[in-house]
């Protein structure tokens, strides 16, 4: 791989340079003067709280917004990126986080969308399956090129965004987030891309939360804070707990932040539970630790919280709810329990993002701020200004909406709801996905205050190093069996990756 | 945290809501100025008449698109309520019987269609798409296509009295209908979860929200101000019709809009479609004092609904 050192980033085989790029919204400085290079063929990764601009970075290069000041060189020449034509004309291209294709399409009628083949103005269906399934398989993702877009799951989705973007004369490549819904499997598949689009010449941009990733795949490093370069390294000359240092300004030991708690009574017992993509599932809930549940996507842990939650509900078996055995049919009687489920997809599931984060913290517990027929204007103010306090969630104030919120203030609004609610049991899904650092940190610090006030917390993760850091107990689920179960930190992630794989 | 300055409440709402305050009154000046008989006690009580129904109308439909839905049939129900009540007061049922069996019935089909959306999985536009049309039919087949008139004078007489001898009756059922829907949407839980719902149905489920509950709860309300509004419209013609109040749906929805409800949900006010129904009212009165061709009054409505609707988006995406 063509990879220089510093000396001559300003050489003949840089393919795009940022010179003192700018940008300005109403009210923030989101870019500030940034100069960068990018050598043709190399992976750079960009790492950075939310926040930190990479996300003003990307809409920038791919002309989703306009530069307020410096300038965009392409080959040496100035490029004014000012439409997204623009960008795709030069052969930029991104991967976003949120998949942004046609649900109701196929695959194939994705990956050829705005480029179909045609003869005669008739579209050619049968051409188009046939190269977008040898697209596919040439990139080894296993998808089928003639399904619905809609049938696929999110990681998938994720592929067939990738495989549209690097197929159309890309030579510069944006990744963001790639990995956040993507199985073991997948990721590996999409790893393999990566490498290989570099090896033919195509610059990429790779921009994630997963330092492991980031020295897995990178050349190079940039880190961003505040909308500043922070600073630009060889990846292997750096480690991680430097990265983290720069991009926040903290040490890692204080990230996996876990506090010694003493542990409480019995809460929540399953003895035998069966249902929907699980079965035999017997484990105890104390009040005051983390449960930690870790498997594959598909290996029945968030099917097994599903049903505790009342979603799916157990077909067999027995809950017992402070030793006494319950029914859990639906979701409010988990509700009435005190059990809470703060779901993987904020979007979806979590939050009306439309409304107000006020309105979004209160709306398990209107029924309880009524005086007679009427709701208690002051009470809801009180209720919602405490968790927004309480929680330091970054709003301008109650009234705006849910969705004008980065990712991690999003999920927590979602623990706000819940806390306000009184629950006793949460369960956490994927609750760090694509949330940096700080973020994170500030999340688990929040569990520990959830224990210290003697709730339990069960935490679902695809994310080793997350639950393996934090669970008192950690129950490993393969094919819809709890198959292992381990103390804190009693097995090496190697056994634990093993017992998850192998069942 | 910088999260301690707190603006008013509904900083959207009000200023959107006094623009439309200031369009009627802009309307009544230019008209008072245009014609020489709009400013008269008699027009403007007729105006208020007139602009009523629909603001009724309008206002039960908002509940319903808030959930980001949609009532159809509320045109037809006032139809097909004026045949109820006809007949009913003809079989000598005394007043107040006759007007709690027509809401009776009202209830009844609010209640059938959330069941068709909750249990059956049908799309709103579908359920009420399909009680529109059965609804005139039921009420045509009812009366084999007559008319009934209505020889209650108590009944007939309401719609011509008013209130201290100012405010039409048919103006003071708004107000009666509107003080309840503004405690409803803005101040109470049940009016807090049609926003939800309509925001994000799955989220407000997750959050112990019943949506099966909220949907009857929109459906009913919008299918009973039809019915109210059905009343209403039989007393003041005195025969019972089941063509009657035809295109009422599109006029209700038009006013909703203009009021500011957005049609994928979860933004909507009480005062909005009032508003709306009276500005449609205005116009319309105003072109027929002016002896505008009633092509045009068409015309000049649909126009009106874009530059509105427009200029709201524009406000929205300044923010």
């Amino acid at each position: 791989m063509a990879l220089a050192g510093h000396s001559d980033a300003g050489g003949p085989s840089v393919l795009l340079e940022l010179r003192g790029l700018d940008k300005r919204y109403p009210g923030t400085h989101a870019l500030k003067s940034v100069d960068l290079a990018f050598i043709e063929g190399e992976v750079h990764a960009i790492v950075g709280e939310n926040g930190a601009g990479k996300s003003t970075l990307i809409k920038l290069l791919t002309g989703a917004v306009r530069r307020s000041g410096g300038a965009i060189v392409w080959r040496g020449a100035e490029a004014a990126i000012e439409t997204p034509q623009d960008a795709i004309e030069l052969g930029i291209n991104a991967v976003h986080q949120e998949v942004v294709l046609c649900r109701h399409l196929t695959v194939a009628a994705n990956l050829f969308l705005g480029d179909e083949r045609e003869r005669a103005g008739l579209l050619r269906h049968s051409q188009m399956t046939a190269e977008a399934q040898h697209i596919l398989d040439d990139m080894g993702f296993a998808i089928r090129a003639d399904a619905l877009l809609s049938s696929l799951t999110i990681g998938q989705q994720q592929l067939v965004a990738t495989a549209r973007a690097a197929q159309r004369g890309t030579r510069f490549l944006i990744f963001d987030e790639p990995t956040a819904y993507l199985t073991r499997q997948e990721a590996a598949a999409l790893f393999t891309l990566i490498r290989r689009l570099s090896a033919d010449g195509v610059t990429i941009i790779y921009i994630s939360h997963r330092l492991e990733e980031v020295f897995d795949l990178s050349d190079r490093v940039s880190i961003l804070r505040d909308g500043q370069l922070v600073l630009t390294a060889v990846t292997a000359e750096t480690d991680e707990a430097s990265l983290i240092r720069g991009m926040i300004n903290r040490s890692i030991d204080q990230v996996f932040h876990k506090e010694q708690m003493v542990r409480g009574a019995v809460m929540l017992e399953t003895r035998k539970l069966c249902g929907r993509g699980f079965s035999d599932v017997s484990m105890a809930v104390h009040a005051g630790e983390i449960i930690g549940l870790y498997g594959l996507i598909g290996a029945g842990r968030s099917e097994f919280a599903s049903a505790l939650f009342g979603r799916d509900p157990a077909t067999s078996g027995e809950i017992l709810w402070d030793n006494s055995p319950v029914r859990i049919r639906r979701e409010r009687d988990a509700l009435r329990l005190g059990i809470a489920l703060a779901p993987e997809s904020r979007r979806d599931q979590g939050l009306a993002l439309s409304l107000p984060v006020g309105f979004n913290i209160n709306l398990p517990i209107f029924h309880r701020l009524t005086r007679g027929p009427l709701l208690d204007g002051r009470r809801e103010t009180t209720c919602a200004e405490r968790q927004i306090a309480d929680l330091s969630i970054k709003a301008p104030s109650r009234h705006v909406a849910a969705a004008s919120l980065s990712g991690g203030n999003q999920q927590k609004i979602v623990i706000g709801k819940w806390l306000n609610h009184g629950a006793r049991l949460f369960i956490f899904d994927e609750p760090t996905v694509g949330v940096d650092v700080a973020t994170k940190a500030e999340i688990y610090r929040l569990m520990g205050k959830l224990l210290r006030e003697g709730t339990a917390i069960i935490l679902i993760s695809s994310y080793l190093p997350e639950v393996y850091e934090l669970a008192d107990t950690l129950h490993v689920f393969a094919r819809g069996r709890l198959v292992a179960s381990h103390a804190h930190k009693a097995a090496s992630h190697e056994t634990i990756l093993a017992q998850a794989i192998g069942g | 945290m910088s999260a301690s300055q707190t603006p008013p409440r509904k900083r959207f709402a009000v200023p959107f809501g006094l623009t439309l305050v200031l369009l009627l009154a802009l309307l009544w000046v230019l008209l008072s100025f245009a014609t020489h008989n709009f400013m008269t006690e008699r027009n403007i009580s007729n105006l208020a008449r007139q602009g009523s129904m629909i603001a009724i109308l309008a206002l039960g439909e908002t509940f319903v698109i808030i959930t980001a839905g949609i009532d159809l049939s509320v045109g037809a129900i006032a139809g097909f309520i004026t045949v109820v009540v006809a007949g009913l007061l003809t079989q000598g049922l005394p007043i107040w019987a006759s007007v709690l069996a027509s809401l009776g019935i009202g209830l009844g089909i609010g209640a059938f269609h959330a069941f068709g959306i909750v249990s059956m999985g049908l799309p709103p536009f579908i359920i009420t798409l399909a009680t529109l049309t059965s609804l005139r039919g039921i009420g045509l087949l009812l009366t084999n296509g007559a008319t009934i008139s209505i020889t209650n004078d108590a009944f007939t007489e309401f719609s011509l009295g008013d209130v201290f001898g100012v405010v039409p009756n048919l103006f003071a059922v708004v107000l009666a209908v509107a003080l309840p829907a503004w405690l409803f949407l803005g101040h109470t839980r049940w009016g807090r979860y049609l926003f939800a719902i309509g925001s994000n149905s799955e989220a407000a489920r997750l959050s112990g929200v019943s949506v099966v509950r909220t949907t009857y709860l929109a459906y009913i309300l919008s299918a009973m101000c039809a019915a109210l509004v059905g009343l209403l419209l039989a007393s003041r013609i005195g025969i019972g019709n089941a063509t009657q109040a035809e295109g009422w749906e599109l006029q209700a929805i038009a006013a909703a809009v203009i009021g500011g409800t957005s049609l994928f949900g979860a933004v909507g006010s009480w005062h909005g479609p009032l508003l709306g129904a009276f500005i449609l009212a205005t116009i319309n009165n105003g072109a027929n004092l002016m002896n505008v061709n009633s092509f045009w009054q068409r015309i000049i409505t649909g126009g009106l609904i874009i530059v509105i609707v427009y200029s709201d988006q524009l406000r929205r995406r300044k923010r």
